[in-house]
């Protein structure tokens, strides 16, 4: 136990009146990377559990690694079967030509290899960017460096195309660290999703990097659509003439933002979710509830001109980012409500606004990402009127 | 004003005696409203009716500086009037495609005319997104040295994403070759929509062909070109499909049998 | 008298600013100020109206009944407003269809009706139209602040003249978008409050609870 000893040697610099008193969120952050924290609540009147903020958001980010490995897989996959029609170029062609790895897209290896040469850069300046502003903040407001930043990074270069440019990811995430947490106080004051707001900020100030036709797979000058823009343009039924069977988005062989395609690898990060009591099922229930609804209701209703009203919620449910929000981003403790019927409600409000902006609103062909920052903002609101109501409830009662 | 007529015998006492009234009193309430309102209605109205004069200039001037811009010859330095009276305006009846006298081209208020039942029609085919179509558009020729035509300057308008775009389109003297394309009222997204302004987006259009040998309409602004070849296509502005399809919608209306085919047909047969 | 004047018009720059401290005119500030030149305008036409008509309101407020108030200073700001709206449209006239309906809604902007409300009824024409002048150049100065980062990294230039060549025009430079649409405002206003409340920390407001802290080791 070396280490340990040495970090118990150097703590008290750290602690107050200590010579770096001003570093230790610096120090503590470290420590508790590798420790288990210290600061665990052991006696009544607090209640007890064996989960404490660094384990959830380790499960978090244990939860997103079938999500990853897609994101290599199918990064990969996309841009081979681009290359194998436009031809290869850039540095990371290079690479894979050097180590005579090859673009077959039939090849499990070759694609992952090409993917992670995509993703990989893309995570390491959301961390080094991100990371340096978290702990900026951290030490200026004497607050630690919490562990929910691993979880932020992770979903957020998960949820941005592969070719966007890597300042625009660093702006991003900064964007979403330090005005959509750091300044309400940090983690657990957040009332926005931080991955969400740095992806936002991008889609308004960056709209020709993260949308339309040519962003979503990174070789120059091949588009390829989401099936979101497609359906929109040409109906669901196109879909298929595009490759793009339902299966096919299941598992998540489809245009996208590197992590949100497959369905079913966002699937299995909800059932660990789930199982570990991390996710709140009444939030997963009430977005898809809200989600079959209200396509449904516009099943029924139907359009002439906008074939988005065909659109089967079965086929929502595979496209765009509505099951990977609807897994890491809904499903979010902080942002969303607190109270057990609030959280059906506030599943629902997303359910709902994810259909009404995909179907809907001519500008945006995705919709999960503002339906989600619009429930993140009404949250403390549905939580105010649930608490009314169990206020009246009982002064009825006892009244 | 008003008052001090009704009251000859006490010109100044009528007013000093409303002054004299407690604040909060009802006559003086609305002694001080209707005063007020007197003043202040007077105030407006008269910089209302002096300043319509230069406002009205102004407009004009603003629309003539567009026109020469599209055509390409506009020069800050030179004075817009001087200018522009190389032009010679027409009030064109649509649906015959010829000249008519029945109104002032100088004048003529072409939204005006579209708004009006008596002069227009409601569209049931509206790809543009217009609604009601004018029977009577004002048009701009520009003759060269020995008074031949040069560029027709025509007025098209349609909705984009957010708003209905207004622009002019000129064509080279054969009808066919588009010379620029501009557009003065707009309120798409700003970086993307709004790049219709962008110049360099505009000067695509100079040297695009509308219809190929056939005679069929063949433009087109789209992401990726058609068969018909790219003497036809204009790349699609980026990011902003439903400004693009917008532009494309109204581009193909206008030059179309509900717009100045019959117009241009004339001209080809050398009739105008 | 000079100095308590002199302090009337500077002391809303910063100690008191109608923006970032009485947190009024917000809207307009939104909607002007992507660029630099309709802010501009726009600020000098705040200006000009807030200072008139306080000096009006205030030479007539012991006349003014109180229970039509609000309505009397609103038709003197609505007269004044449209007199701006239509020298502008006569005299600046490319400029008046940038700031389109915002002239009208000048009216409408807090800082003019909360002057009148709030400084005018209660003092004389002078030093009113002294007060209206320095609330003005304070919500101007915001404006200019919030412009000058809007229009340079929303369209790379300023005051029209290119600063940063952008993409599109085959320069290096990628506008930012969300810096052209209002809500971007709020961020920056955001940002510029934060900022003089970290320089001048008496503009912190009392916190309306009490975190409690409990040492947990």
């Amino acid at each position: 136990m070396g280490l340990r000893n040495f970090f118990d040697r150097i703590e008290p610099h750290f602690e107050k009146g200590g010579k770096w008193e001003r570093l230790f969120p610096l120090y503590e952050m470290v420590e508790s990377f590798l420790y288990t924290p210290k600061t665990v609540t052991t006696v009544a009147p607090h209640a007890r559990s064996y989960i404490d903020m660094k384990r959830i958001m380790t499960y978090v980010v244990l939860a997103t690694i079938p999500c990853i490995l897609m994101a290599l897989y199918n990064t990969g996959y996309q841009t081979n079967m681009a290359i194998a029609e436009m031809g290869a170029s850039g540095w990371r062609a290079s690479i894979v030509e050097a180590l005579g790895i090859g673009f077959d897209a039939n090849n499990v290896a070759a694609n992952m290899f090409h993917g992670l040469l995509y993703f990989l850069p893309i995570y390491i300046v959301t961390l080094v960017a991100g990371g340096v502003f978290e702990v900026v903040f951290a030490t200026v407001r004497r607050h630690e460096v919490n562990e929910g930043f691993l979880v932020s990074s992770m979903l957020y270069a998960l949820i941005v195309p592969a070719s966007t440019p890597l300042w625009q990811v660093a702006l991003g995430i900064i964007f979403g660290v330090v005005i959509g947490k750091e300044v309400f106080g940090g983690t657990g004051k957040n009332f926005l999703n931080p991955a969400l707001t740095g992806r936002a900020f991008l889609y308004f100030a960056y709209p020709a990097q993260l949308s339309g036709d040519a962003v979503w797979i990174p070789v120059d000058g091949f588009t390829g659509a989401t099936a979101l823009a497609v359906s929109a343009s040409e109906g669901f039924q196109a879909l298929a003439g595009h490759g793009m069977s339902w299966w096919n988005s299941f598992y998540g062989f489809i245009p996208g933002s590197m992590g949100e395609t497959s369905t079913l690898a966002c699937l299995l990060g909800l059932v660990f979710l789930l199982a570990t009591k991390i996710a709140n099922y009444r939030m997963v229930v009430g977005c898809l509830g809200g989600m079959i609804a209200f396509s449904l209701l516009l099943n029924w209703i139907g359009s002439d001109t906008n074939p988005m009203f065909a659109m089967p919620w079965y086929w929502h449910l595979v496209t765009g980012g509505f099951a990977f929000g609807l897994v890491f981003m809904v499903t979010e403790p902080v942002s969303g409500s607190h109270t057990n019927m609030g959280r059906y409600f506030y599943g629902a409000l997303i359910g709902f606004m994810v259909v009404m902006i995909r179907v809907i609103n001519p500008a945006f062909p995705e919709g999960m990402m503002l339906a989600i920052l619009f429930g993140n903002v009404f949250a403390p609101l549905i939580d105010y009127f649930v608490v009314q109501a169990n206020i009246k409830r009982r002064a009825k009662r006892h009244g | 004003m008003a008052d001090h007529d009704q009251t000859p015998t006490e010109p100044q006492g009528f007013i000093r005696r409303f002054l004299a009234l407690p604040t909060d009193s009802v006559p003086k309430t609305l002694f001080v409203a209707i005063s007020l309102c007197l003043v202040a209605s007077m105030i407006v109205s008269a910089a209302a009716v002096a300043l319509r004069p230069l406002q009205e200039v102004n407009a004009l001037k603003d629309k003539q500086i567009n026109i020469l811009q599209v055509a390409g010859i506009y020069d800050p330095s030179k004075d817009v009037v001087e200018s522009f009276a190389a032009f010679e305006p027409h009030v064109l009846e649509l649906k015959t495609g010829d000249f008519t006298d029945k109104f002032d081209a100088a004048s003529f208020d072409d939204r005006a005319a579209a708004a009006d039942p008596a002069t227009s029609e409601a569209l049931s085919d509206d790809p543009a997104g217009i609604g009601r179509l004018g029977d009577y558009v004002t048009v701009y020729l520009l003759r060269d040295a020995n008074g031949d035509i040069d560029k027709l300057i025509l007025p098209i308008h349609g909705y984009g994403l957010w708003s209905t775009l207004y622009g002019f389109i000129a064509l080279e003297e054969d009808g066919n070759d588009i010379f620029g394309l501009q557009f003065y009222e707009q309120a798409e997204t700003p970086g993307l929509g709004a790049e219709v302004d962008n110049p360099r987006w505009k000067a695509l259009w100079n040297g695009k062909k509308l219809r190929d040998e056939n005679g069929d309409l063949q433009i087109s602004v789209t992401k990726t070109a058609p068969a018909a070849g790219s003497e036809y296509h204009i790349d699609a502005l980026a990011g902003a499909t439903l400004t693009t399809v917008g532009v494309h919608n109204l581009v193909r209306f206008w030059m179309g049998e509900a717009g100045y085919k019959p117009f241009l047909d004339n001209l080809k047969a050398g009739n105008i | 008298m000079a100095h308590k004047r002199r302090e009337m018009l500077i002391d809303p720059l910063v100690d008191n600013n109608p923006i970032t401290l009485q947190v009024l005119g917000i809207c307009s500030a939104l909607a002007v100020t992507s660029s630099l030149q309709v802010a501009f305008v726009m600020s000098i036409a705040v200006t000009l109206v807030t200072a008139f008509s306080s000096m009006f309101i205030s030479m007539i407020r012991n006349q003014i009944p109180s229970s039509i108030r609000i309505i009397v200073q609103m038709v003197i700001i609505a007269s004044l407003v449209i007199l701006v709206d239509q020298m502008l449209k006569a005299f600046a006239f490319e400029i008046s269809k940038t700031l389109s309906v915002f002239v009208g809604l000048i009216i409408t902007n807090c800082i003019v009706m909360g002057r009148a409300e709030a400084f005018a009824m209660k003092n004389g024409p002078i030093d009113s139209f002294i007060d209206g002048i320095g609330n003005g150049l304070g919500y101007g100065l915001i404006l200019m602040l919030v412009g000058v980062i809007r229009e340079l990294f929303g369209s790379g230039s300023l005051f029209g003249v290119t600063i940063l060549e952008t993409v599109n025009n085959g320069g290096w430079y990628v506008p930012n978008g969300l810096l052209l649409l209002p809500p971007s405002a709020f961020f920056i206003i955001g940002l510029i409050i934060w900022a003089f409340r970290s320089w001048k920390t008496d503009q912190v407001e009392e916190r309306e609870y009490k975190i409690q802290t409990v040492e947990a080791h």
